[in-house]
């Protein structure tokens, strides 16, 4: 029947569903492998990847290299934030500065940083610092954008109230201009952070000798497919860890918000 | 003699439209006062100006032509010794009620010490007692507004402007904060300027109404209600001079309002 009155979603059965259909792929691939319907050369094996990873953690080698990693997201995501809310605060403030400077970010932001990864290694040398400028490139204008547009977008009416009610400059930066564009940075808040790891992951695999994106770049040219694969499941592994830690963070600072159902 | 009186002299607002590279007339050469501590509604039809109007007031929007003094002074800019309630309620979304209340204070450096009894005997007043930890997302459309009122009333500005304050309410509610509002008028005495589509409600509450003109806004003509106070926007509707009120002022702001319509609807065929 067509009725739209949608049953409850019973997320036990889903969770169920989620589990079922990973064990089954995992044991099509282990059995498919085995058998030698496929060389497990090109695309390895659950249980040597579930090995390789147990030695990696158990060597500490990952660590190392995640540290590593997270150090050079951490470090350019939060600089890349900083620029981008000062930037975009000072674009929305002077208007002029906004108009002259438009088809500059629009141009630079266009430009692939993919592509430019090799010259930052160029500039910047293999170690902390080109990786940390990638992240920065990749963090900023996501940040810029939607500070400039969260204080673009702020209700001319709260102004004005808040400029009745007695509001200087700095009450009205404080009180109004901020939480406002706050809300806009924490909607992109997880596509920035995910930008930021995969900045430095790039940076990394194009050239470094630590960090996720070396080990999977090593692993690489020595056609290691076991160690590109678990490379990739650790990167995954933390990328998810991240996202849940954001989606609490949210949380805590959209208190204000109502829920959207 | 209390302060907080009002001159309007041929005031005139023109919005530049430069994308249609033209000007539109809002408002054109209004005249009137309002005498301190007097209530003066201002009626007319939609998009006549009224809500241009009190910006002009409130210094939010400078005038085109004309004058417009404050106890004398010319308005130059937004004037700390106005409140203004806005027709869609402009609370701040990320702060609870209690500090929604105190935030006028906080702008304008009044200790916490000091600030903290006033914020709570205002919220007291307007009976949200127990909701100070709310954010504005969790309370009713009518305890919305009556947060923006104790806002607006909490530094005890000597001008209140009020525009269409109770325009989203239902019946109940809204005369019920009528009554508050006319109980905190006659206790604090200040200038309130209010602006309403409801005629009735303008005559309920106003000592003086001012009917506009359709678009471009003119002053149509002035009635002082000379009701007797205390009023209750309840009872004050039984009282013999009411209807015989309603009647002239009606017949004076339907050709008005007949007239606007026609125009938007002609508007939105060009
Ligand atoms: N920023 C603006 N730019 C151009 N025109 C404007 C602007 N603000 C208002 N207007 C025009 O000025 C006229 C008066 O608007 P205003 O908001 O003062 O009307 P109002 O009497 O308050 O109407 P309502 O009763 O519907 O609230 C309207 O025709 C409106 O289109
Ligand atoms: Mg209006």
């Amino acid at each position: 029947m067509a009725t739209s009155a949608a049953r409850p979603v019973s997320w036990t059965e889903i969770r169920l569903w989620r589990a079922g259909l990973l064990a089954a792929f995992l044991l099509l691939w282990e059995v498919a492998t085995r058998r030698a319907w496929v060389d497990p050369f090109f695309v390895s094996q659950p249980t040597v990847l579930a090995t390789q990873i147990a030695d990696w953690i158990r060597t500490g080698f990952i660590f190392r290299h995640l540290l590593v990693t997270m150090q050079e997201t951490i470090i350019g995501f939060l600089l890349g934030t900083v620029l981008g809310v000062a930037v975009g605060f000072c674009f929305a403030h002077w208007e002029k500065l906004a108009h002259i400077f438009d088809p500059l970010m629009v141009a630079l932001n266009a430009m692939p940083r993919v592509v430019l990864a090799p010259l930052f290694i160029l500039w910047f040398g293999l170690g902390l610092l080109s990786k940390v400028v990638m992240v920065i490139s990749l963090v900023f204008f996501v940040v810029f954008f939607s500070t400039y547009t969260g204080i673009r977008e702020v209700d001319r009416d709260l102004v004005n109230n808040a400029r009745l009610l007695g509001a200087g400059p700095r009450h009205l930066i404080r009180h109004v201009l901020l939480p406002s564009a706050l809300t806009w940075i924490f909607a992109s808040l997880r596509t920035s952070v995910g930008f930021a790891l995969i900045g430095a992951v790039v940076g990394e695999y194009l050239g470094s000798h630590e960090g996720m994106g070396y080990v999977i770049s090593y692993a690489e040219s020595m056609f290691n497919a076991t160690g590109v694969l678990a490379g990739l499941l650790v990167l995954m592994a933390a990328v998810i860890a991240i996202d849940l830690g954001l989606k609490r963070l949210d949380a805590r600072f959209s208190y204000w918000k109502p829920v959207a159902k | 003699m209390p302060t907080g009186a009002i001159v309007l002299e041929q005031v005139t607002h023109r919005f530049s439209l430069p994308r249609e590279n033209r000007e539109f007339t809002a408002v054109e050469r209004v005249s009137f006062d309002v005498r301190g501590g007097e209530f003066v509604s201002i009626v007319g039809p939609s998009g006549c100006g009224k809500s241009t109007l009190l910006a002009l007031v409130a210094g939010l929007v400078p005038v085109s032509e004309g004058r417009i003094s404050l106890d004398g002074r010319p308005v130059a800019g937004v004037d700390p010794r106005l409140g203004f309630v806005f027709q869609r309620d402009a609370l701040f979304p990320w702060k609870t009620v209690a500090q929604n209340v105190g935030l006028p204070l906080l702008f304008r450096g009044v200790a916490a010490e000091v600030a903290r009894p006033r914020v709570a005997d205002w919220i007291a007043r307007i009976g949200l007692r127990g909701f100070e930890r709310y954010h504005p997302h969790q309370l009713s459309g009518g305890m919305r507004k009556r947060v923006a009122l104790a806002m607006t009333m909490v530094y005890e500005p000597e001008i209140v402007l009020m525009d269409e304050p109770f325009g989203a309410l239902d019946v109940q509610t809204r005369n019920l904060m009528e009554n508050d509002l006319l109980e905190i008028w006659s206790q604090f005495r200040r200038t309130v300027v209010f602006v309403t589509h409801d005629l009735e409600e303008a005559i309920a509450l106003s000592d003086r109404i001012v009917v506009m003109t359709a678009s471009p806004g003119r002053v149509k003509s002035i009635y002082t209600i000379s009701l007797p106070r205390p009023r209750s926007v309840t009872e004050i509707r039984f009282h013999p001079d009411f209807g015989r009120l309603y009647e002239t002022i009606w017949k004076d702001l339907k050709d008005e309002v007949r007239l606007g319509y026609e125009r938007s609807q002609t508007g939105l065929l060009d």
